[in-house]
């Protein structure tokens, strides 16, 4: 599991351009190519009421797109990764991740890159992507607004890989994002391994095992830590007690992390909408960068 | 009670009705782009050109007339129409066809059963995007389009009140569900006509191009059909708008409007239909199918305009020879006449509001201020040759242009779309509805109605 080839499907919108240099950082860890993709929306452009098709329009939209990715291939060029540019007409989310597994990407990054307050940090679409990808998807949020305690405050997440904050909860998807994580372990300054223990919902009667499943958990952990810690990056270990979505916001602003990396269980709507995503919530809760790993 | 209105309504309060149909007929055509951004405005600006004075000037009255019209005719077409287009998208024809002369005949035979069955929109969503890929390999593709606009998403729709939106509005107004079954002769004559025609186009251009054998093209995948389920709900919604044909249970008032509980009932069963054609279809099928609402939005928008301004027009012509357009109902006499004229407005304007247009000039001519329902009872009975005429011009001359019929235009930008050249507006009429559809059309009126 290494992260070789990116899909970047992109709106041009503003920040976008900052959003991609992030991901530069990558090629000391092995990434080579970069798709560059944009979808005409059909909307845009086809069912003009009882006309037709707006061929000229398409070509105009196609031609914006391949000039602005001319620019942005120079740089990535000069960074000396390669790339390709696809532009497609039709519904978004599908064309994306169709793009995705004809490509063979690694991964797929989405996202808003400028968020402001009262808006939640990832829109449907992006969550539906996050739902429905075969491979892992980093929701980036390049410049956000949010609120910690009343007081307003503005981020720009830069250097996203140089503290992940992995989230175990020692699933089979959290396990490979610990495997997704080790693949960039050279880009890593420092890991933040975590782990919550929802400490209500344990009863008072099992007080015995919370002791015994506090210190297994610190265990596991630590053995994490040191699989991370075998390239030279630094790791430290955190266990969380409480709800979960709080716990991993509250650690990964003590702990100035710089992105959250976590398993996907992959549920479909209906689950989550009957129990919630943990993952879900964090993609729209948080204002860090956040890899899913499906 | 309302009658009245119709006889005191000057001409010129047709005008944002007349201002619609051009809107429509002429944007697309010189301002697409501006078109396809704002015609939600302009329809809004029409709509509100008759609202305003008629509510002004006639307060409760016209606001009881614009709201029978929406909830009697406008909230019907839009949930028929609405509940065909999703359950069609959630049947997906997948496999490898090959476009031979014999397998596009084949489609076209059978887009043309359904039409009448799934509406004309529906068949033609369902059909158009395996009819273009069979025929991806081929290089002219242009005539196969426009045949299949002229029979899928037309003709073949001419057989029930579930095939093309005029029908539908004429079943509203009483006709019975299969007395359009009467238009099947005149359906036949048009669709061997135009098949064997095509056919033979087909062959011309097939041995003309060289086309490799079907042997030789490579990854054939088994034809299948997702989504089959669908038909359950297909089957849903021919019985539920059947059923509010045969069952009177009464009527019930929605917002002071008078409307039959079974026509209530069906336009709830048609909702369900859809809900749950839409909850136990994959949405792969939907995606794979290229299925998005955007098409049902425009004609939700443009169609509210198109009723609201067609009010007064219609109020006019049922008031008969007592109304200002009596020099109309006095000029066009003959069956034939309605046929033509029918016809010739379908199209360039759209054939629905055509169709109820020159319904209720019929109403007016024979069966003035009688009830609209007891009245085409009556039409039916005394004079179905007229009822016949103006059915199959709506319907088939609907092909005649883009703008004749809505499918058409949703054909047109698909195959655009993929790659198929289309011809333009009047390069569409010039080279093929004048020289096929029109010596056809002739052929029936002199069969049928001379």
């Amino acid at each position: 599991m290494a992260i070789k080839k990116i899909l970047f499907p992109t709106k041009f919108r503003e920040l976008s351009f900052n959003s991609l240099a992030q991901l530069f950082a990558l090629k000391d860890a092995g990434l080579k190519e970069i798709i560059l993709s944009h979808v005409i929306s059909r909307e845009d452009v086809g069912f003009v009421p009882f006309g037709g098709y707006l061929k000229e329009e398409e070509d105009r939209l196609r031609e914006e797109a391949t000039i602005r990715f001319e620019d942005w291939q120079k740089s990535l060029e000069e960074k000396g990764l390669k790339s390709k540019v696809v532009i497609k007409v039709g519904e978004p989310v599908p064309q994306i991740l169709h793009t995705a597994e004809d490509e063979e990407a690694d991964l797929i990054v989405v996202g808003r890159k400028k968020r402001t307050l009262n808006h939640p940090f990832a829109g449907s679409r992006t969550i539906e992507i996050v739902t429905r990808s075969k491979v892992p998807v980093l929701v980036s949020k390049y410049l956000v607004s949010y609120e910690v305690e009343g007081e307003n405050l503005e981020k720009i997440n830069e250097r996203i890989f140089e503290r992940p904050m992995l989230v175990c909860d020692w699933s089979e998807p959290s396990m490979r994002a610990l495997k997704l994580m080790k693949s960039f372990q050279s880009v890593i300054e420092e890991a933040i391994v975590f782990h919550d223990i929802n400490v209500e919902k344990i009863h008072e009667k099992y007080e015995d095992s919370l002791h015994e499943l506090k210190k297994v958990s610190i265990e596991k952990l630590d053995m994490v830590c040191d699989e991370l810690k075998e390239e030279g990056a630094g790791c430290e270990t955190h266990l969380g007690a409480g709800k979960i979505l709080n716990e991993i916001i509250r650690i990964s602003r003590d702990r100035r992390a710089t992105m959250i990396v976590m398993g996907t269980s992959g549920k479909g709507r209906l689950s989550e909408f009957i129990h919630g995503s943990v993952s879900h919530s964090i993609v729209r809760e948080s204002e860090l960068p956040t890899l899913l790993v499906p | 009670m309302h009658g009245d209105l119709g006889e005191i309504l000057p001409l010129w309060s047709t005008i944002p009705f007349v201002g619609m149909l051009l809107s429509i007929a002429f944007f697309p055509l010189f301002a697409p782009r501006f078109w396809h951004n704002h015609f939600g405005k302009v329809t809004a600006f029409w709509a509100l050109a008759v609202l305003t004075p008629f509510l002004i000037v006639y307060k409760g009255l016209a606001l009881y007339e614009f709201l029978h019209i929406v909830l009697a005719d406008y909230v019907p077409f839009l949930i028929l129409l609405s509940a065909l287009y999703t359950v069609s998208g959630n049947i997906l024809l997948r496999g490898t066809l090959v476009g031979t002369p014999v397998v596009n005949t084949g489609i076209m035979i059978i887009g043309t059963i359904l039409a009448s069955w799934m509406g004309t929109t529906g068949a033609a969503m369902l059909l158009i995007r395996p009819f273009l890929r069979a025929n991806s390999h081929r290089k002219n593709r242009t005539f196969m389009v426009v045949f299949f606009i002229f029979l899928v998403a037309n003709v073949g729709g001419s057989l029930t009140p579930l095939g093309d939106p005029p029908l539908f509005l004429g079943f509203l107004r009483g006709v019975p569900f299969f007395w359009t079954f009467q238009l099947l002769p005149q359906m036949i004559v048009v669709a061997v006509a135009l098949l064997v025609l095509y056919f033979i186009m087909d062959t011309y251009y097939y041995r003309k191009e060289d086309i490799p054998a079907p042997s030789e093209s490579p990854e054939k995948e088994a034809l299948r059909i997702d989504g089959l389920h669908n038909l359950i709900f297909l089957a849903g919604i021919v019985g539920a708008v059947l059923m509010s044909g045969i069952m009177h249970w009464g009527e019930m008032s929605i917002l002071g409007v008078h409307r039959s509980t079974a026509d209530v009932v069906r336009d709830g069963i048609l909702i369900f239909m859809a809900l749950l054609s839409w909850m136990t279809t994959r949405k792969e099928i939907r995606e794979d199918n290229e299925f998005t609402w955007f098409p049902i939005q425009e004609v939700a928008i443009l169609f509210i305009g198109i009723f609201l301004t067609m009010m007064p027009c219609l109020k006019i012509l049922q008031a008969g020879e007592k109304g200002e357009l009596a020099f109309l109902i006095r000029t066009v006499n003959e069956p034939f006449h309605y046929f033509w004229i029918t016809g010739i407005l379908s199209s360039f304007l759209d054939n629905a509001p055509t169709y109820l247009t020159f319904l209720s000039s019929l109403l007016g001519k024979f069966y003035p201020g009688v009830e609209a329902k007891e009245a085409v009872a009556l039409l039916i009975q005394e004079h179905s040759i007229y009822l016949k005429a103006i059915s199959a011009g709506a319907v088939f001359f609907g092909a005649n242009t883009y703008i004749g019929n809505a499918p058409n235009f949703m054909v047109r930008s698909i195959a655009e779309e993929t790659g198929t050249p289309m011809p333009s507006f009047f390069g569409y009429m010039i080279k093929y509805s004048i020289p096929i559809l029109v010596p056809v059309f002739a052929l029936i009126t002199l069969v049928f109605y001379w």
